[in-house]
């Protein structure tokens, strides 16, 4: 019974801070387990998946009208009747942050680990990239949801989110953080940039990295194609195309469409996607087998089911990729319903082309255009079906490329940054969060093809304008931070 | 003259007490005690007075007169002047003590149906509140001294046992169990609860919630005394919710539906009425408890051993709770200055659980109630034998993780499965076996010096088994899943106590009492899972290769610390008395500069009625004005509350860690400093009593997480620190009086009241708290966890929606089918609004606190000739709930709802009751606000309830020895049989922080009983 054995004990489960980031083998833990913090997150204790390993995806699609929540689920996301305190969207913030936080903490630890000599600069490079591009791709997934999109015209001046580079560990960095306030669009998509950039840079290959480690892990291939989309995003259509052009042929589609959910972690066409292992997943209440297979409680719409771009022979609607239940089509990219080992499918090649496709539409160099465009349809058109040729307008091309980013992505929550970016668009006639299908099972009969969908909706449009477009910033967020700004009409 | 006088010294039940106190009034040199058959033998003269005393019994004097045999009954004292109480680290006569302590008797609950002593407590005592939340037996009931101390740390009192500072709380495994359960109340010699700062302060750092101790019985000199004590008892649920009958579901349902112009209906079919309710509960629960023990001693050896068998099933299918209870005390004189002893509690206590998840899909309570009346829980048909999914059109089995819809028309909202199925076929167990133990030495050296030393364990060994079917409910997901895991809860705890007392001069009376402790608990605990089971079959534990993903886990922590105490004791002619004490800890889980505190503790008393001025007021026999000071700790604050540490943190199957926890080098001690005044006053000879507290509790430097603004990413966005106070304050009376005390009948009543204020003094930033689940709010000069919401006004009276009230007065209709508000004009309400807004940040208002303003018990005991009959009120109000589960039970959704929705809105000329808007499927987040509290459902607490009711009999001593027995009684009695309150929920203490949802109803039990003595 001394002081030494009573009162001075050290934790056994967790590691204390001074030691984190003292040999290798503590640098790559701490590495992985900023890995963790976009795979699993916090909600209220639990991991379930925020951001990345499902709940991006989720929220995504339950925010535009391509898919019906057939439950209570997500459906405060689905009715656009969230609040600053509705945990679907305080823990995209939260939990997001967690994990810039925890790529902030790589950045600075690995730094202090070369300067010391731990670990020496190729390793800490490969480092600092796989966390410079987290920290980019985290920031990008929040300003689609809390900010308005990038506007070329005007001052660009609309408050954006913070862009977090300092890690908090310590009161000062904490006073630090609180001082910062929202850094405006402009500025925020120009950090994303600049850390892809330098990601880039500093990033092994997916050939380098090999195998499955090329997919699931940051590579110098993920953040180019991550930059074709935060360009879109900022309508630099340009440098979608430079960027797309440095990986186009580097990846190719799977011939069947199927096969890059079938095999997740290993295919031609997976850019970047997030691991889960049956030991190692969102849970019954998150992973995307589990949500949108098994327990059906997000369908896909009579919206895009009915959509006259797709064919109703498209091999997108075939058995490997929907299963029709009671009439009613299931998605079945995520396979996995028992042990929910499925790839969170993050950057497909698949999307790259339709980015770069876009951006040539955009610029009127059509014809390049048009052959990317086809790449992705043909791949899923029945044998002996027709490419597109030529389209009449410009507008038109457009608006072919965005009805296949809808099919092609169908349930891989791609649909809100599209709805998102192109509120600023003239060529679609786009005001806000179009009117949806009523919450719950729609009956069999709305998915008769032929015609596209007409109603009825049980979930009215909310314009551009209104307050409710864009998600409030937590109330967490604003009771603690004097200089957080909240998005208008939600205060 | 003098002469011999013999004579024979019994207590009420005819059993000779050796050890008693002979004595002649005026001839303090002419004493004897009586031996172990009870008998005395004194020399006296007629007109003489003997005096007989022991302690516990009432003093009897009796006049010698012309016999020479002179048997004597003392009776059983619980009030008496000699008697003790234990206080920390010792024992002090009653009326010597200054500080604030209630004495509950182990014979008050002894007979009690009850999974743990302490739910019994109720009303007993003044200032003490405890409150068993459901019926779920397991589950540990809520346990406060004089408010609540902290708002993040413990609440829970410290509860020392014979002691030994014991573990509290859930002991692990997939089962809720009770630390206390662990402990026989029939076991129970006397319950302590030290209140004020001078009494808590001896226990210093872990004072602040106030100390319970528990004495255990002890063996007595004399011959062996066996005691058996049996009760059988049925438990019911108090209540049940009040639901659609198949009829009005199906119109309510399908008006959901027409409402919303919706396409097709949902209900149809009337064939069953099926009550979902009274399957998942149980109406008659046995409960049944078996005890024996065995007591007694020679001069040098005392002993006291039990065994005791307690089964109590719960009203919760399938809950229940088996407890095998071996205790042995001994004490050895080994020669006058050295003794030993042990005392040694082993139980074996196995718990079987279930999912009682209040928004769990099947958790019970939530499942039960939403289920559709007019299916079946069986369907042969289904490979299950369940009612389950429905065959589709190609005759296969779909949506098997539903519950089936029969003839409805839809599948059941909220994803519900048949619940029936998880009851009957899931298992949830844990199994404890538990040492709570202690070996002593005494030793005395010189004459009024006693020094000890006690080196005692607590030991909780849990194993857990988990098991959810793949067929249906929880485990379809992922195709079954089992679990077992073990919990090893240690503490080690050794106390070195050096004691000297002395009396100088007749008058000064000198104690000191100075302390050494050390104490180190180690817990661990490990788990493996499987998930994807090769078949049902294998549903009782792990079992290798049964399963197609295993997983693993477990941890460890350490927690210590070292303490120094003293206590020093003084009065002058038992009038004027001062006790002073001081403790010193050093605690490991604080940073190294902060780790020791220093906890002083001071009380004063003055003895009135001991001064000559009161000599001639004969009618008070006792009056004491007493005043203390101290100041204490919260120990409850984690293990490593300030270290910045990184946790194991896995990506897919690669190991990571991360960070977890924002280190603060500069945490220190929660410190509560506690002031009471009172008086203790007795009566009439001693036939009344009165006792006075005011306290005022100030908690400062709490240890709150500050939050931090979640966009720096802080591990749960926050870090502990000292900021933030909270002060309690009250007054409590309590008073018994003994109104009649005759030969053959005989009336005590005891009463007592608290009030209790609680008021949170600062916060971080002075920044409202707002709980997790968005109902309460802890905000600057408000009780903690106060009701917070909006207005609401009503249905209006047009068109149905429900309108509510914004922060300025002007009020706004919810429009449905939801998300948007427009404004709303009572004097006209058809007329279209103007877009509006209801804002969680603005327009939400204070509810009502969650907290009882104040709370008592009346107790009574009656007994005439071999009757006795007793009961217990309790009371409690001043308090606010919100109903969450009313609200659950008017969900939009296709589930079955409460009678309430009859009263909804249908149309101008048919607008029920004003209050439930228009149904309108899909709508809860409009319709019933369900992300938020409101008015709607905030009712009055208030109540006063039948806590038990007692007849028994004994038979008379001379029957009862004939058939070889010293005592037989028989006895009825029923528990928490009656209510008197306006909460229109299942009961008012179903409520956690203030807020009712989804509670398993709490049960009423008739139980039947014998007390044998032999």
């Amino acid at each position: 019974c001394t002081e030494e054995n009573v009162l001075e004990l050290e934790p056994f489960n967790q590691v204390s801070e001074d030691a984190a980031f003292s040999t290798p083998a503590l640098i790559e833990l701490s590495l992985t387990g900023m890995y963790n913090a976009a795979q699993r997150g916090d909600y209220v204790g639990q991991g379930r998946g925020y951001p990345f390993g499902a709940a991006s995806i989720q929220q995504g699609d339950n925010r535009g009208e391509d898919v019906v929540n057939t439950q209570t689920f997500y459906q405060l996301t689905y009715t656009g009747t969230y609040d600053p305190s509705t945990l679907n969207n305080v823990f995209m913030w939260s939990d997001t942050y967690r994990l810039i936080n925890r790529a902030n903490i790589v950045i600075q630890g690995v730094n202090t680990a070369i300067e010391n000599g731990v670990i020496t600069q190729e390793v800490g490079d490969d480092y600092l990239g796989q966390a410079k591009f987290m920290r980019a791709i985290a920031h990008l997934e929040l300003i689609s949801h809390f900010a308005k999109p990038y506007e070329t015209s005007g001052s660009n001046s609309n408050l954006g989110i913070p862009y977090r580079e300092i890690p908090f560990t310590t009161e000062a960095n904490i006073e630090a953080g609180i001082a910062q306030g929202r850094n405006t669009v402009h500025e925020v998509y120009t950090k994303i940039i600049a850390d892809l950039d330098e990601a880039e840079g500093l990033l092994k290959t997916k050939a380098e990295r090999g195998g499955t480690l090329g997919i699931v892990r940051a590579t110098m291939e993920a953040a180019i194609a991550y930059k074709t989309r935060a360009y879109l995003h900022m309508r630099e259509w340009q440098k979608v195309i430079t960027e797309g052009e440095k990986i186009l042929g580097d990846y190719s589609l799977t011939a069947d469409p199927n096969d890059v959910f079938e095999n997740g972690y290993n295919n031609s066409e997976s850019i970047f996607s997030m691991e889960n292992t049956a030991n190692n997943n969102p849970g019954v209440n998150a992973a995307l087998g589990s949500q949108y297979n098994r327990r059906a409680l997000v369908v896909i719409s009579p919206i895009v089911w009915r959509n006259e771009f797709w064919l109703p022979n498209d091999l997108r609607r075939s058995e490997d990729l929907v299963s029709m239940r009671s009439g009613i089509p299931h998605t079945n990219k995520y396979k996995d319903d028992v042990n929910y080992s499925d790839a969170t499918p993050l950057m497909r090649y698949a999307e790259v082309l339709l980015n770069v496709a876009e951006a040539y539409a955009r610029l009127d160099r059509l014809a390049e255009a048009l052959d990317l465009l086809n790449e992705v349809r043909d791949r899923s058109l029945p044998a002996g079906a027709a490419s597109y040729s030529a389209f009449g307008s410009k507008e038109d091309l457009l608006r072919a490329i965005i009805a296949e980013r809808r099919i092609e992505f169908v349930m891989e929550g791609k649909r809100w940054q599209d709805i998102h970016r192109l509120q600023v668009d003239t060529f679609v006639d786009y005001d806000g969060v179009p009117a949806k299908v009523a919450n719950g099972f729609p009956p069999a009969s709305a998915y008769t093809l032929g015609t596209p969908y007409s109603g009825p909706y049980g979930v009215e449009a909310i314009p551009y304008s209104d307050f409710r477009f864009l998600w409030p910033i937590p109330q967490q967020e604003m009771n603690n931070n004097p200089n957080m700004v909240q998005n208008p009409g939600w205060e | 003259q003098e002469r011999p006088i013999t004579g024979t010294v019994s207590d009420s039940q005819g059993m000779p007490i050796p050890g008693v106190n002979v004595t002649v009034k005026n001839a303090p040199n002419r004493g004897a005690q009586t031996d172990f058959d009870g008998n005395f033998t004194i020399n006296a003269a007629n007109n003489e007075v003997l005096v007989f005393s022991f302690v516990g019994l009432t003093r009897v004097e009796r006049t010698v007169g012309t016999a020479t045999v002179l048997n004597v009954t003392m009776q059983e004292d619980s009030e008496s002047l000699d008697e003790v109480v234990v206080v920390g680290y010792g024992v002090q006569a009653k009326r010597d003590v200054t500080g604030s302590i209630s004495q509950v008797k182990g014979d008050e609950i002894a007979n009690l149906v009850t999974p743990s002593f302490e739910a019994q407590l109720a009303g007993r005592a003044a200032g003490v509140q405890v409150t068993t939340q459901s019926g779920i037996i397991g589950e540990t009931p809520r346990f406060r001294i004089r408010g609540i101390a902290s708002i993040t740390s413990g609440t829970y009192p410290l509860i020392v046992v014979d002691g030994i500072p014991i573990y509290t709380g859930d002991l692990g495994g997939y089962a809720s169990n009770n630390a206390l359960g662990d402990i026989n109340p029939t076991d129970i010699e006397s319950i302590e609860i030290l209140k004020d700062g001078s009494a808590t302060a001896i226990y210093g750092s872990r004072a602040a919630n106030g100390v319970v101790l528990i004495t255990t019985k002890s063996g007595r000199e004399g011959r062996m005394t066996i005691n058996a004590n049996t009760s059988v008892g049925f438990a019911t649920p108090i209540s049940k919710f009040d639901l659609l009958k198949t009829a009005d579901f199906i119109t309510i349902s399908n008006e959901k539906r027409t409402n919303r112009n919706a396409a097709t209906l949902w209900a149809a079919g009337t064939e069953f009425d099926t009550d979902w309710q009274d399957a998942v509960l149980n109406n008659s629960a046995l409960q049944q408890d078996h005890n024996v023990s065995f007591s007694g001693g020679t001069s040098n050896t005392t002993y006291y051993l039990s065994l005791g068998y307690s089964n109590q099933e719960s009203v919760a299918r399938p809950n229940d709770m088996e407890r095998y209870s071996f205790r042995s005390n001994i004490d050895q004189k080994i020669k006058d200055w050295l003794s030993v002893g042990v005392n040694a509690g082993l139980t074996r206590t196995e718990y079987n659980g279930l999912n009682t998840g209040t928004n769990s899909l099947s958790g019970n309570i939530f499942n039960a109630t939403r289920q559709h009346p007019n299916v079946p829980i069986y369907n042969a048909d289904h490979p299950s034998g369940y009612n389950i999914g429905y065959r589709g059109t190609d005759g296969n089995w779909l949506s098997e993780n539903l519950v089936g819809p029969w003839d409805n028309l839809a599948l059941i909202g909220d994803n519900l499965p048949n619940i029936m199925y998880a009851i009957e076929n899931n298992n949830y167990y844990s199994k404890i076996n538990r040492i709570i133990s202690n070996v002593y030495a005494d030793v005395k050296p010189i004459a009024g010096v006693n020094f000890r030393t006690q080196v005692s364990v607590d030991q909780a060994n849990t194993s857990g088994f988990l098991y959810w079917s793949p067929v249906h409910g929880d485990g379809q997901s992922t195709n079954g899943r089992v679990q077992n895991n073990n919990t090893d809860l240690t503490r080690w705890n050794w106390q070195n106590i050096l004691s000297y007392n002395n009396t100088f001069a007749d008058a000064h009376t000198v104690g000191l009492t100075l302390i050494n402790e050390f104490q180190k608990q180690r817990n661990q605990s490990f788990f493996a899972t499987g998930t994807d089971l090769s078949d049902t079959f294998f549903n009782k534990n792990l079992i290798s290769n049964s399963y197609g993903i295993p997983g693993s886990g477990g941890g460890l922590t350490e927690n210590g610390f070292i303490s120094y105490a003293g206590r020093f004791n003084y009065n002058y002619a038992n009038r004027y008395y001062l006790q002073a004490t001081l403790r010193r800890d050093g605690l490991s889980s604080l940073p190294e500069a902060n780790r020791f505190g220093t906890f002083p503790g001071v009380s004063v008393g003055w003895t009135v009625s001991e001064e000559a001025f009161m000599d001639g007021v004969d009618a008070v026999n006792d009056f004491k004005i007493r005043g203390s000071y101290g100041k204490v700790g919260n120990v409850s604050i984690g293990n490593y509350p300030y270290l910045g540490l990184y946790g194991a943190a896995k990506y897919g199957d690669a190991n990571g860690i991360g960070y977890a926890q924002f280190g603060n080098n500069n945490l220190r001690w929660e410190t509560s400093t506690k002031y009471d005044v009172g008086f203790d006053l007795r009566m009439f000879n001693n036939r009344f009593t009165f006792n006075f507290d005011y306290f005022l509790n100030e908690t400062d430097d709490l240890i709150l997480d500050l939050e931090t603004p979640m966009s720096l990413g802080i591990p749960n966005n926050s870090y502990s620190a000292n900021i933030g106070a909270i002060k309690n304050s009250g007054v409590e009376l309590a008073a018994e009086a003994r109104i009649i005390q005759t030969q053959d009948f005989t009336w005590n009543l005891n009463a007592n009241i608290s009030f209790v204020d609680n008021e949170v003094v600062s916060l971080v930033n002075g920044q409202d708290r707002i709980a997790a689940n968005n109902f309460t709010i802890t905000r600057e000069g408000e009780p903690i966890n106060t009701l917070y919401g909006f207005r609401y006004w009503g249905v209006n009276p047009a068109n149905g929606n429900p309108v509510y009230y914004k922060a300025d007065g002007s009020l706004v209709q919810g429009m449905l089918p939801g998300g948007t508000y427009t404004t709303f004009d009572a004097a006209n309400p058809a007329a279209a609004g103007t877009a509006a807004s209801l804002s969680a940040a603005a327009d939400r208002t204070l509810l009502g606190q969650t907290l009882p303003k104040y709370f008592g018990g009346l107790s009574s005991s009656m007994a005439y000739k071999g009757f006795d009959f007793g009961f217990l009120f309790r009371f409690s109000g001043g308090n606010k709930i919100f109903n969450a589960t009313r609200r659950d039970l008017l969900n939009m959704n296709f589930t079955n709802n409460s009678t309430e929705i009859l009263g909804r809105w249908q149309s101008v000329e048919n607008p029920g009751d004003g209050w439930t808007p228009r149904l309108y499927w899909g709508t809860n987040t409009t319709t019933n606000l369900s992300s938020s509290a409101y008015s709607r459902f905030v009712e009055d607490a208030d109540f006063i309830k039948l806590d038990n009711i007692t007849l028994g009999y004994t038979l008379p001593s001379d029957i009862s020895q004939r058939m070889g027995m010293s005592k037989f009684r028989v006895y009825a009695q029923a528990q928490n049989v009656w209510i008197i309150t306006d909460y229109s929920g299942a009961d008012p203490e179903m409520e956690i922080a203030g807020v009712d949802l989804n509670l398993t109803p709490r049960s009423s039990i008739v139980s039947f009983g014998l007390n044998i003595g032999l």
